[in-house]
């Protein structure tokens, strides 16, 4: 599609809120849509769930929400995927230099992969409509082999394991190539192992192709480990909005790391101490 | 287990232990056929059977009948199944359609379609049209209470995930509604066939001046019992060439899921 190699062409390095720099070449350019929230409001049968909510996201920034259940951490993530209308407030985008309005792409907390298509044909879902049939196959067929899962392009998906039918839903996801790419606790169903394998093929990617990512997870540990923003959301407000100074890659169990779960495990424990007396 | 340790044997012999049932009981009856141990008035022999088949495909009567019938239930079976999964369809898609006309059918439905026989003939005589009219009905609510069924139950989060992927309505119908429905829409069908069948040889049998069931009930009047049981075997062999249908589209069209990989 020319709009999306038209704004790959683009540098703007400058858009980059953390320095990264093992990566020079052109694929670091960003093609991250940045995310204004103005007052946002949403309420479900007179019970409010985001109240009055303001916040900033760059361009190309790893902002994880983290929160208790309930806290309106997904409700926060619906809205601006455009799921769900506000009740009250706005949401603006804004791409530095493209010309149509940014690709949104969600990675679900279920792969929702369509059982009855083959593997390629699932990813190819990401592409919507509008592509031609050569290009969508090749386009999907590289979106594959960026998960390391070419040789099951002709697979049903029943066939695949858990965290590869979740690599096929990332691939979707990644093929239109989005401005901004938002993950519903997208690894929760995971074992431990494929999780981390999982959180690092998503840091790898998003390195090479540096779209927007709004990562919703109520694992503090994974927050850390791969977002450069930690919000912790509680009873519809930003609670804590924490800036992960800790350079990539990061080595799981380094001291900073753990020191900023411990703050926010605290922060989340401490808050509803009283309420349970 | 020596079925156990002879794998390709097991494969072999698997494709036979269906027919062998069967094939037990035939020689079971001729034996008793032949020994006199049941009367061949009542019973013929299966050699019998097989003999007035012979027959009766030699003097295209046979062929005729089962032509005739066979255009009966097909056409029948086109008529309310594409009316069945036409209503099925709009029911499953939109609630208006389901409030106007789902309870009115669901009443319909309780009634036994064989009941309207008296009706039919009075409406209709003994044409053909009472028999297309009678298949039609029998066939349409199988057809349609599990296509609308089978639209319920797609999976919400693949709607979702379709439209949020930015599929358009008939985009969305096309690959995710109706392959999710599909599973269901089958097993509507197997029903349907089966109806198909009942029904056809019922209008046959009460008012018919052709067709396998008239065959069958000519022959009672004349003490041919082999014929009849002709007739009866026929209906078998049918009923076992649609189910074999239905399997193959099944195999072809489902081939996604694990529940019908195999057989």
């Amino acid at each position: 599609m020319t709009a999306t190699t038209l704004s790959r062409t683009i540098d703007a390095p400058a858009v980059r809120t953390a320095p990264r720099p093992q990566e020079t070449g052109p694929a670091a350019s960003a093609t991250g849509v940045a995310v204004t929230l103005r007052g946002l409001a949403k309420s479900f049968d007179g019970h409010r769930v985001i109240e009055g909510l303001d916040l900033h996201i760059p361009a190309g920034q790893f902002v994880a929400v983290v929160g208790r259940s309930g806290c309106g951490k997904s409700t926060l993530l619906r809205l601006v995927l455009g799921l769900e209308q506000p009740s009250a407030g706005r949401i603006a985008f804004d791409t530095a230099g493209a010309l149509r309005a940014p690709t949104k792409r969600i990675m679900f907390q279920e792969p929702r992969l369509l059982p009855w298509a083959k593997v390629v044909d699932n990813v190819a879902v990401g592409l919507g409509e509008g592509v031609p049939r050569a290009e969508r196959r090749t386009r999907a067929q590289a979106a594959l082999a960026e998960v390391g899962l070419t040789e099951k392009a002709g697979n049903w998906p029943a066939t695949l394991s858990g965290g590869q039918r979740q690599r096929v839903a990332l691939a979707r996801a990644l093929v239109s190539r989005p401005g901004l790419l938002a993950l519903d606790e997208p690894l929760g169903a995971l074992d431990a192992l494929t999780r981390i394998d999982m959180q690092d093929m998503i840091e790898r990617i998003w390195r090479a192709q540096s779209f927007t990512a709004i990562l919703v997870t109520h694992d503090v540990a994974e927050s850390v480990a791969m977002a450069d923003r930690i919000l912790v959301v509680e009873d519809g407000r930003i609670a804590l909005d924490l800036t992960v100074d800790v350079p990539r890659p990061r080595r799981r169990g380094d001291a900073a790391l753990a020191a900023l779960e411990g703050r926010i495990l605290d922060h989340l424990l401490r808050e509803r101490a009283p309420a349970r007396t | 287990m020596s079925a156990v340790s002879f794998p390709r044997l097991r494969v072999h012999a698997a494709r036979f232990v269906p027919w062998l049932v069967p094939a037990a009981i035939i020689l079971g009856w001729q034996a008793a056929a032949s020994t006199g141990l049941v009367s061949t008035r009542f019973m013929p022999a299966p050699t019998d059977v097989v003999a007035a088949g012979w027959q009766a495909g030699r003097s295209g009567e046979l062929w005729t009948n089962l032509w005739v019938s066979f255009l009966r239930a097909a056409s029948g079976f086109l008529v309310g199944g594409t009316i069945g999964f036409a209503l099925g369809l709009a029911n499953g898609l939109s609630q208006l359609s389901e409030k106007l006309t789902d309870t009115t059918l669901q009443m319909v439905r309780n009634i036994p379609h064989l009941s309207l026989i008296p009706l039919v003939i009075l409406w209709f005589g003994i044409d053909e049209e009472a028999k297309l009219f009678l298949v039609a009905i029998g066939v349409f609510f199988p057809i349609y209470a599990n296509t609308l069924h089978g639209i319920r139950s797609v999976d919400p989060q693949l709607v979702e995930m379709g439209r949020t992927y930015g599929m358009s309505p008939l985009t969305l119908f096309r690959r995710v509604v109706l392959p999710g429905a599909l599973p269901s829409i089958f097993v509507g069908l197997r029903y349907a066939l089966g109806i198909m069948w009942l029904t056809l040889i019922v209008a046959e049998t009460i008012s018919a001046s052709s067709g396998l069931g008239y065959m069958a009930m000519q022959a009672r009047e004349f003490m041919l019992v082999d014929v009849v049981v002709l007739a009866i075997v026929i209906y078998a062999l049918l009923g076992k060439i649609a189910d074999t249908l239905t399997r193959v589209l099944e195999r072809t069209f489902l081939a996604w899921n694990p529940a019908y990989r195999t057989i």
